[in-house]
């Protein structure tokens, strides 16, 4: 793939954190297939960096490496200064907060959050301090006595960060803690797990499928495909300078078109010619992000604010009302270009088959090679 | 159970069947409290000779002693067993994970009279014939994969995050294990003690082939005395038995329905 960059170590703690938590070509194979390969990534100390992917990515199972959960093929896992790729998951000292919440269903709540502290022999009358307070936290200490069952969804998880953090972890891992929450709960627990990290300076690494979760909650975001980093950066970079075509349309959506670059700064697509930042050459594939387009009557003069743009004719072919935002769909010469607009009281093209034209800036085309 | 869809027809098969499969069961009842010498129905005079006749048979309690403690012995050494065994097979997978789950279940597919005949050639070489240890492993042959079905096929459903999340905390295997691991597998713990104790409490084929004339269980000194005689004693002991029965599974319907409450 061209144009990937793989920023880790030095890259990522530039801001002169400290490097809390490195993978060191940390590899999982499963027989025949690779489920991890070679991944390098270093966490500075106190940020949540978010590993996003989708399903069968390896992210899961980079989280579960860094638990101890599963034994890595190769490579090497490092907090601080300590080498702990063989060391037994329940000597590493890391919060695991579980996508099925993993609450232990005989105990209850208060002996649920316990649990870690016991473990760990701490005296009772600190226990119940510590308890009292992580339920305190998470505010739940009126349900301390409850069983899991007789919790919620979004209380139960809030019961399984309060049980990850009574220990004063080093590093909290979240294993897509959000995904069997109703979306309005969703929304609450990304912003109380994300005050919570804040509040408590904590190192967290945070495994989604959801990129909102991702560019939302992390200050820095992993980007994860076939077991590989695709991407390392702040949330904006992954967003707005994609390293990859999958990053681009992963992250966000995203219109796709495919085309030749001539090495003048132009790419024909089929009979339509588009301007790009940059004179690349060879195949190439281009994309547009739909909100970075507009689109105008045909034949009207209608410009972006004096900058070099691309106008591209066709049909309007839907329209879909989704709320806050109207989707478009044009038929431009063949291919379906999909704009997105703000919508103003639901206003705006309504007649399927009009004449129009799609605008954008030439900057906000993204440009990638597709091989040879 | 949800009956209000249930069509009247419906009901009154069901009933039927019911009827079908406990009346030899019911039968019994007034049958014991005959005032007869001998087993026929209706019995044409009630007493309750037959009860008092079984307090003076010390032949059957001596039997009805030895099959308690038997069950009592067969179901805790089923549960040792099982409870680690099931461990390895369903949480340390390996290669022979199945093929041992398969052998070890086994028995419950041969026909129990080829168990019988094989265990009676291999224990009269070894001299276990008539007595308690080698009945003791004869009923182990049969209750262990029930046992082993049972505990493996809990173990298998019981969420496995669970048991990562208490290693994650610092739990040691151990540690985990038992208090974790255990805790959540005790409906299928209560359910596979309830049927070792049945099974060997019941067993009378392979038992038969294991008794000799000074130590007999008491299905085995039932089926004998029926042979011998045909008085309602035997009507009178099958109802004891009903009602020790009916009191397990009750006990076991009481924990198994409370535990659920509990893991769910």
């Amino acid at each position: 793939m061209m144009h990937q960059t793989v920023l880790c170590g030095s890259a990522t703690v530039s801001d002169g954190r400290d490097v809390h938590l490195r993978l060191d070509g940390l590899t999982k194979r499963y027989g025949e297939s690779v489920a991890v390969a070679a991944l390098d990534l270093a966490v500075p100390k106190g940020e949540l960096v978010a590993l996003l992917g989708p399903s069968g990515c390896g992210k899961t199972t980079t989280l579960r490496m860094v638990a101890g959960l599963i034994k890595p093929t190769n490579g090497r896992i490092v907090v601080g200064s300590n080498d702990i790729t063989i060391m037994p998951t329940y000597r590493r000292d890391m919060g695991l907060v579980f996508q099925s919440y993993a609450l232990f269903p005989h105990m209850s709540v208060a002996k649920n959050v316990a649990f870690g502290l016991e473990m760990r022999s701490v005296p009772k009358p600190e226990i119940e301090r510590r308890v009292k307070e992580a339920l305190g936290m998470v505010r739940l200490e009126a349900l301390a006595e409850r069983k899991p069952r007789e919790l919620s969804g979004g209380q139960q998880q809030r019961v399984a960060l309060a049980r990850a953090l009574v220990i004063r972890p080093s590093i909290l891992l979240l294993d897509e803690p959000l995904s069997n929450l109703d979306a309005k709960l969703r929304d609450e627990m990304r912003n109380e797990i994300r005050d919570i990290q804040q509040s408590l300076g904590i190192t967290a690494v945070f495994v989604t499928h959801d990129q909102v979760e991702a560019l939302s909650m992390c200050d820095k975001v992993v980007v994860m495909q076939g077991g590989k980093l695709e991407q390392v950066g702040t949330p904006v970079d992954v967003y707005e300078h994609p390293a990859s075509p999958f990053v681009a349309s992963f992250v966000g959506r995203t219109n796709r078109l495919k085309g030749t670059a001539q090495g003048d700064g132009s790419v024909t697509i089929g009979a339509m010619k588009v301007l790009v930042p940059g004179r690349p050459g060879g195949k190439v594939e281009i994309m547009v992000r739909p909100h970075r387009m507009k689109l105008v009557e045909e034949g009207s003069v209608e410009d972006v604010a004096g900058q070099e743009v691309n106008r591209l004719a066709g049909h309007l072919k839907r329209v879909t009302f989704v709320g806050d935002l109207l989707q478009y769909s044009v038929d431009v010469g063949g291919a379906e270009i999909v704009v997105e607009a703000a919508s103003d009281h639901g206003r705006g093209f309504r007649i399927v088959g009009t004449p129009v034209a799609v605008l954008w800036r030439v900057e906000d085309t993204m440009v990638f090679g597709r091989g040879a | 159970m949800e009956d209000t869809n249930t069509s009247a027809p419906m009901k009154l098969l069901v009933a039927i069947l019911f009827l079908f499969l406990l009346a030899p069961v019911i039968l019994v009842v007034p049958l014991s409290f005959s005032g007869e010498q001998i087993l026929s129905f209706p019995p044409e005079s009630w007493s309750l000779r037959w009860y008092a006749a079984l307090a003076d048979n010390p032949k059957m309690i001596s039997a009805f002693w030895t099959s308690l403690t038997l069950g009592v012995i067969v179901t805790a050494i089923s549960l040792a067993v099982a409870i680690p065994a099931a461990y390895v097979i369903v949480r340390m997978r390996t290669l022979g994970s199945t093929f041992l789950y398969n052998l070890f279940t086994a028995p419950l597919l041969l026909p129990t009279i080829v168990l019988g005949l094989a265990i009676l050639i291999i224990f009269a070489s070894v001299g276990f014939l008539g007595t308690f240890t080698g009945i003791v492993i004869g009923h182990l042959v049969i209750t262990l994969p029930y046992a082993l079905r049972v505990i493996a096929t809990t173990l298998g459903n019981l969420n496995l995050a669970c048991e990562e999340a208490a290693s994650t905390l610092g739990g040691r295997p151990l540690t985990v294990f038992h208090r974790v691991t255990l805790p959540m597998m005790a409906p299928g713990i209560v359910a596979a003690t309830a049927l070792c104790f049945l099974v060997s409490f019941d067993e009378v084929v392979i038992t038969l082939f294991l008794t000799g004339p000074r130590l007999t269980t008491l299905p085995v000194e039932l089926f004998h005395h029926v042979e011998s005689r045909a008085d309602p004693l035997v009507a009178s002991v099958s109802v004891l038995l009903i009602l020790l029965t009916l009191a397990v599974v009750m006990i076991v319907d009481r924990t198994i329905g409370l535990s659920k409450t509990f893991v769910k």
